[in-house]
C-alpha cells in the first residue's frame, strides 16, 4: 500500500449540498474569532479544513455544531436552517462532531461510550423502562451488537470494558470517532482527528474516513497535514482571519498567490517532513 | 422494651431512610453531576407537607399550620414525594437552566437558606421556628401500637419502603436512561453533541431525586412526630453529601454502606453518649467536625469511595463475544497476543509511516 | 419619610460590609476560579480573632483588634488554601471536589468555633456610640467609621488593581491562568497574596459585620454569607466592580424593604432580587458576557 488516488467524483452523492454556511460570525470581547465565513460541503464528499492557527476552524466547528452560538450569519443542514439551533437537536438532524483534545466520557466504559450515542433511545424514556423492558432489552441487544461491531473494526474490541478514561490518547480519538458513527451520521465534523496521533495510526484513522465515505457519510475536517489532505481529501476550504479565503482542490490552491502566502507557504516550509 | 433495642431500631430507621436520602442525591449528583446544595430544603418540603396532611385541622391544636387533613399514611408521604418533585422543577426551570456549576450551588444554597427562614419566620406555612409536633403516628390506632412498639414497627416499614425504593432505583441507574445521566455527569458538552437535551435529562434526574428527598423527609416526620427548622440547616445537606461520598458515588450498595457509617456510626450514635458536664453541645460540635474531615481525607486518598461505582461488562448484556480480529490492536495496547490482521485498508498518509 | 431615610443609613452601613466582603469573595474566585463556601465561617473567625485581641486577652481597642484579626485571618486563610484547597484544586480537575471541600471546611470551622466560643451571643467591648445627624440620615460614630473603611478600601482595591504590578498581575490571572504564567508572572505568589487579601477582607468584614450589628456569634458569617452571594451574583461573579455595584444595590434593598416589610425577611428581598437578576441576565448585570 503506497497511496489511494481519490476519483475525481468522490464517493457517493449527487453533489448536492449538504452543509451550508453564509457569513458565520463569532466575536469574544470584541475580537472576532469568525468573520463571515462561508462555504458548502457538498454530499458524500470529504472536505478539509485548514487555514494558519487562530483562523477561527474550531470556533466555526463549535458553532456549526451548536457547542457555541454565531453572533451573525446562517447555517443550513439539507436545506433546513439550523443557526444558533442547540447542539442535541443539530446532532439530531445527523451531524456528529469529535473534538480536537479528545473528551471521552470517563466514567464509562468504552462501549458504554458507544451505547449512550443513539438519539432519542427508548430506553431513556422511565416509562419504557418499567413498563415496557422487553422493547428496551431488544433495543439495547441491538446497540450492543452494533457497538462491539464497531470496536471491532476501530481495532478497540478488547478494550471495551475498559473505563474510556484509561486510554490512550490514540485509543481516544478511535473512540471519539466510533462513537460518533454508532449513530450513522450524515455529516461528520472531525476537528484534528490526527493530531498527535503517531504515523501508523494516522494511516489507519484516514482508511477509516475514506470507508466512512464509501459507506455515505460527509465528512469535513480540520487537518493540519497537508499529506494527509491530498490523500484524502476532495475539496479544501482555506480559512484565514475567520473568513473563508478560497476553496477548491488542494492542487488549485497550491497555485493561488493569497493561500500560499496566507498559509501554504509556512506549512509547506515547515509541516511536510510531519 | 429495654433501652438498648430503642437505640437500635432508632439508628435502624435512620439507616434506612438516610439511605433512601443518599439514593436521592446520588441520581442527582452522583449520576447527573447536579451539585445540589439545597438537597436538605426537599427534604423540609417533603417533611413538612407529609406531616401538615396528616395532622388534624390546625384549629384548636395550639399549632399554626395550612391544610391539616387527616390523611391516612402512605397517602400523605407521597403527596410529600410529590409536591418535593414538583418544587424541584420550579427550581430547575428558574436555576438549572444555563448556570454553570458553581453559579448553580450558590443559588442552590442560597434557596435552602431561604426556605428556612420563610418556615422559620412565617407561622402560619408550617408554626414557624417551634415547628410541627404531635404528627399521627401511622396504623399506631389501628394496630394499638404504644409508643414502644412504634420504634421497631416503623423502622421495619421504613427498611421496607427503602428495599423497594432501592429496586426502582437500580433499575433507574442500570437503564440507558441512567447511562445518559452518566454521559451528562462526565461531559455535559459532549451528551449535548450526541443528540442528548441535557437540561431535559437534568430536569428528570431533579424530579427523581426530590422525590426521594420528599420521601426520605416525610419518614423522618413520621417517625419522630416532629420536624422544626433546626433539623435542616444547610449544613446537613453536607452530610447527605458525606455519605454518598464515603460510601461510593454512582453505587447503590456504596451509599448504604456510606448511610450505615455516617449517618449511623458519626452522626446518631454519639447522640447516645453521656454530654460533657459543662459543656453542652461539644460532642455534636465534635461530631461535625469529625464528619468535614473524614469526608477530606476520603475524597483524597479514596474518591471512589469504599465501595465504588461498578462498570456495566459487555457480557452482562447476553451478546455473543466477538473474536476480536477484525483489526489491528493499537501498539499502545500492551498484552495483545494475536497477530493484528486488518480488514479497513490503512492509507499511506505520511511520509515514513505505512500501514502493516 | 423618616422611617426611610433612616432604612437607608443602615443600608449604607449593610452596603458598606456587604462591599468590603464581596470583593474578597471575588477577588479570590478571579484567581482560583471557584467559590469559597467557606468564606462566610472566614467572616465569623475573623470576628473571634478580633474578639479574642479586644475582649479576652490583650484588650485592645476594637479598631487595633478588627485590625489585628483581619490580618490573622488573612495568614489563616494562606494557610487553609495552602494545605487544603489549593492541593484539591491541583488534583481534581472539575470544579465539584473542590466546591465540596469548601463546604465542608466551612462545616469544620463552623464546629470549631461553637466548640471554643459556644453558641452564646458575644459583644466586643467598645466606647459608647454616639448618633450624628447628617443631612436626612442619622449614624452612629461607629457606622461612619464602617462607611469610611469601605469607601477607603474599595479606594484602595481600585488604585491596587490598576495602578500596581501586583494588581495587574491579578488581572491578568484572572482573565487567563495559563497565559499569564507563560508570560512571566509568579502565580503562586499571586495566588498567596489573592488568599490573604480575601481572608484579610473576610475577617475585617466579619469584625464590622459584628460592630454594626452589636454582637457576633459563630453562624453569623454563614447567614451573611448567603446576602454575598446575591450581591456578587447580580454584580457578575468574578468581577470585582460589578460585586461593589452589587453590594450597593443589595445592602440598600435588603435594609430598606426591611423597615417596610418585616426584617425577618431581609434575606428574602436578597434571594428575590438575585432570582430577578439570574432571569434576567443570567451571566450578572454587570459582568463581562461570555463567562456564565
Amino acid at each position: 500500500m503506497t497511496s489511494v488516488t481519490m476519483p475525481e467524483t468522490g464517493g457517493p452523492g449527487d453533489g448536492s449540498v449538504i452543509l451550508r454556511c453564509e457569513g458565520i460570525t463569532k466575536a469574544f470581547q470584541g475580537v472576532h474569532a469568525v468573520n463571515g465565513a462561508a462555504f458548502d460541503v457538498v454530499k458524500g464528499q470529504v472536505t478539509a479544513l485548514i487555514g494558519p492557527n487562530g483562523a477561527g476552524k474550531t470556533t466555526l466547528v463549535n458553532i456549526l455544531s451548536g457547542s457555541m452560538t454565531c453572533d451573525r450569519g446562517h447555517e443550513f443542514i439539507g436545506g433546513t436552517e439550523v443557526t444558533n439551533w442547540p447542539s442535541h437537536r443539530i446532532a439530531r438532524l445527523g451531524l456528529m462532531r469529535t473534538f480536537q483534545l479528545s473528551r471521552e466520557l470517563g466514567g464509562l466504559t468504552v462501549l458504554e461510550n458507544l451505547l449512550v450515542a443513539p438519539h432519542q433511545q427508548p430506553g431513556e424514556s422511565l416509562f419504557n423502562v418499567f413498563f415496557r423492558p422487553r422493547l428496551v432489552k431488544r433495543q439495547e441487544r441491538a446497540y450492543v451488537e452494533r457497538a462491539l461491531d464497531l470496536l471491532d473494526t476501530y481495532g478497540l474490541y478488547r478494550l471495551r470494558d475498559n473505563r474510556a478514561g484509561e486510554l490512550s490518547g490514540g485509543q481516544k480519538k478511535l473512540l471519539e470517532i466510533s462513537r460518533a458513527v454508532m449513530v450513522s451520521p450524515q455529516v461528520l465534523l472531525l476537528d484534528e482527528p490526527m493530531a498527535g496521533v503517531n504515523p501508523a495510526l494516522i494511516d489507519r484513522i484516514g482508511g477509516y474516513i475514506l470507508d466512512l465515505q464509501r459507506s455515505g457519510v460527509t465528512v469535513l475536517m480540520i487537518e493540519h497535514n497537508l499529506n494527509v489532505v491530498e490523500q484524502i481529501c476532495d475539496h479544501v476550504i482555506v480559512l484565514a482571519e475567520g473568513r473563508t479565503l478560497a476553496t477548491g482542490r488542494l492542487s488549485e490552491l497550491r497555485q493561488n498567490e493569497q493561500v500560499v502566502k496566507a498559509y501554504l507557504g509556512e506549512v509547506i516550509d515547515a509541516g511536510t517532513d510531519r | 422494651m429495654s433501652g438498648t433495642w430503642y437505640y437500635i431500631f432508632t439508628l435502624a430507621f435512620f439507616l434506612f431512610d438516610y439511605f433512601i436520602l443518599a439514593m436521592g442525591l446520588n441520581i442527582q449528583y452522583g449520576e447527573t453531576g447536579i451539585l445540589n446544595f439545597a438537597y436538605i430544603g426537599f427534604v423540609a418540603i417533603g417533611a413538612y407537607v407529609t406531616g401538615v396532611l396528616s395532622l388534624p385541622s390546625s384549629a384548636g391544636t395550639g399549632q399554626y399550620y395550612i391544610l391539616g387533613l387527616s390523611l391516612p399514611f402512605p397517602v400523605n408521604l407521597l403527596l410529600g414525594g410529590l409536591t418535593a418533585s414538583a418544587f424541584a422543577v420550579l427550581v430547575a426551570l428558574i436555576a438549572l437552566r444555563r448556570l454553570r456549576t458553581d453559579y448553580l450551588a450558590m443559588v442552590l444554597i442560597s434557596l435552602s437558606l431561604v426556605l428556612y427562614d420563610v418556615c422559620n419566620n412565617y407561622v402560619p406555612l408550617f408554626n414557624g421556628a417551634d415547628g410541627l409536633y404531635n404528627v399521627p403516628e401511622p396504623f399506631a390506632a389501628a394496630l394499638k401500637l404504644n409508643t414502644n412498639s412504634f420504634i421497631p414497627f416503623f423502622a421495619a416499614v421504613t427498611g421496607v419502603i427503602a428495599l423497594f425504593m432501592w429496586f426502582v432505583m437500580s433499575r433507574v441507574t442500570r437503564s440507558p436512561a441512567g447511562r445518559t445521566f452518566r454521559a451528562i455527569r462526565d461531559d455535559e458538552v459532549v451528551a449535548a453533541a450526541l443528540g442528548k437535551d441535557v437540561f431535559r435529562q437534568q430536569l428528570k434526574s431533579m424530579l427523581i431525586g426530590s422525590f426521594y428527598a420528599g420521601i426520605g423527609g416525610g419518614l423522618l416526620i413520621q417517625f419522630s412526630g416532629s420536624f422544626n427548622p433546626t433539623a435542616w440547616l444547610p449544613g446537613e445537606t453536607f452530610v447527605v453529601f458525606a455519605v454518598i461520598l464515603v460510601g461510593g458515588v454512582g453505587n447503590n450498595i456504596g451509599l448504604l454502606v456510606g448511610a450505615l457509617l455516617v449517618e449511623t456510626l458519626l452522626v446518631h450514635l454519639p447522640a447516645f453518649l453521656p454530654a460533657i458536664p459543662g459543656a453542652p453541645g461539644l460532642i455534636e460540635y465534635f461530631d461535625a467536625v469529625l464528619i468535614g474531615v473524614l469526608l477530606m481525607v476520603m475524597l483524597w486518598f479514596r474518591p471512589q469511595g469504599v465501595v465504588p461505582e461498578r462498570a456495566r461488562r459487555a457480557a452482562s448484556f447476553g451478546v455473543k463475544a466477538r473474536l476480536g480480529t477484525a483489526a489491528g490492536e493499537l501498539a499502545e495496547h500492551v498484552g495483545s497476543a494475536r497477530a493484528p490482521q486488518a480488514t479497513t485498508e490503512p492509507v499511506a498518509l505520511t511520509t515514513e509511516g505505512s500501514g502493516p | 419619610m423618616q422611617l426611610f431615610w433612616l432604612s437607608f443609613g443602615f443600608g449604607l452601613v449593610t452596603a458598606s460590609v456587604l462591599a468590603i466582603s464581596a470583593v474578597g469573595l471575588s477577588l479570590q474566585f478571579g484567581i482560583t476560579n471557584y467559590i469559597n463556601f467557606a468564606y462566610g465561617d472566614f467572616m465569623a473567625l475573623g470576628a473571634f480573632f478580633t474578639y479574642v485581641l479586644n475582649d479576652e486577652l490583650l484588650h485592645l481597642n476594637i479598631w487595633v483588634a478588627t485590625l489585628g484579626g483581619s490580618v490573622a485571618m488573612g495568614a489563616f486563610a494562606v494557610m487553609l488554601n495552602h494545605f487544603i484547597l489549593a492541593p484539591f484544586a491541583r488534583r481534581f480537575k472539575k470544579t465539584f471536589y473542590v466546591l465540596i471541600v469548601t463546604f465542608g471546611l466551612s462545616l469544620i470551622l463552623l464546629n470549631l468555633e461553637y466548640s471554643i466560643w459556644g453558641a452564646d451571643v458575644r459583644f466586643f467591648s467598645m466606647p459608647l456610640d454616639r448618633a450624628h445627624h447628617i443631612g436626612p440620615l442619622i449614624l452612629t460614630n461607629s457606622q461612619l467609621a464602617v462607611m469610611a473603611i469601605a469607601v477607603v478600601l474599595m479606594l484602595g482595591v481600585h488604585a491596587m488593581l490598576k495602578t500596581t504590578r501586583l494588581g495587574k498581575s491579578m488581572r491578568a490571572m484572572s482573565d487567563n491562568t495559563t497565559l499569564a504564567m507563560t508570560s512571566g508572572i509568579d502565580t503562586n505568589r499571586v495566588t498567596t497574596i489573592t488568599w490573604f487579601l480575601s481572608g484579610a477582607l473576610a475577617g475585617l468584614s466579619g469584625a464590622v459585620l459584628g460592630i454594626t450589628e452589636g454582637n457576633l456569634t459563630p453562624a453569623a458569617g454563614e447567614l451573611f454569607l448567603f446576602v454575598i452571594f446575591a450581591a456578587v451574583i447580580v454584580g457578575g461573579v468574578g468581577s470585582i466592580y460589578g460585586a461593589m455595584a452589587g453590594a450597593l444595590l443589595i445592602g440598600l434593598a435588603t435594609e430598606v424593604s426591611a423597615a417596610y416589610i418585616n426584617p425577618a425577611y431581609k434575606l428574602d428581598t436578597a434571594f428575590v432580587i438575585l432570582i430577578l437578576a439570574l432571569l434576567i441576565r443570567p451571566s450578572g448585570v454587570f459582568a463581562r458576557p461570555g463567562r456564565a
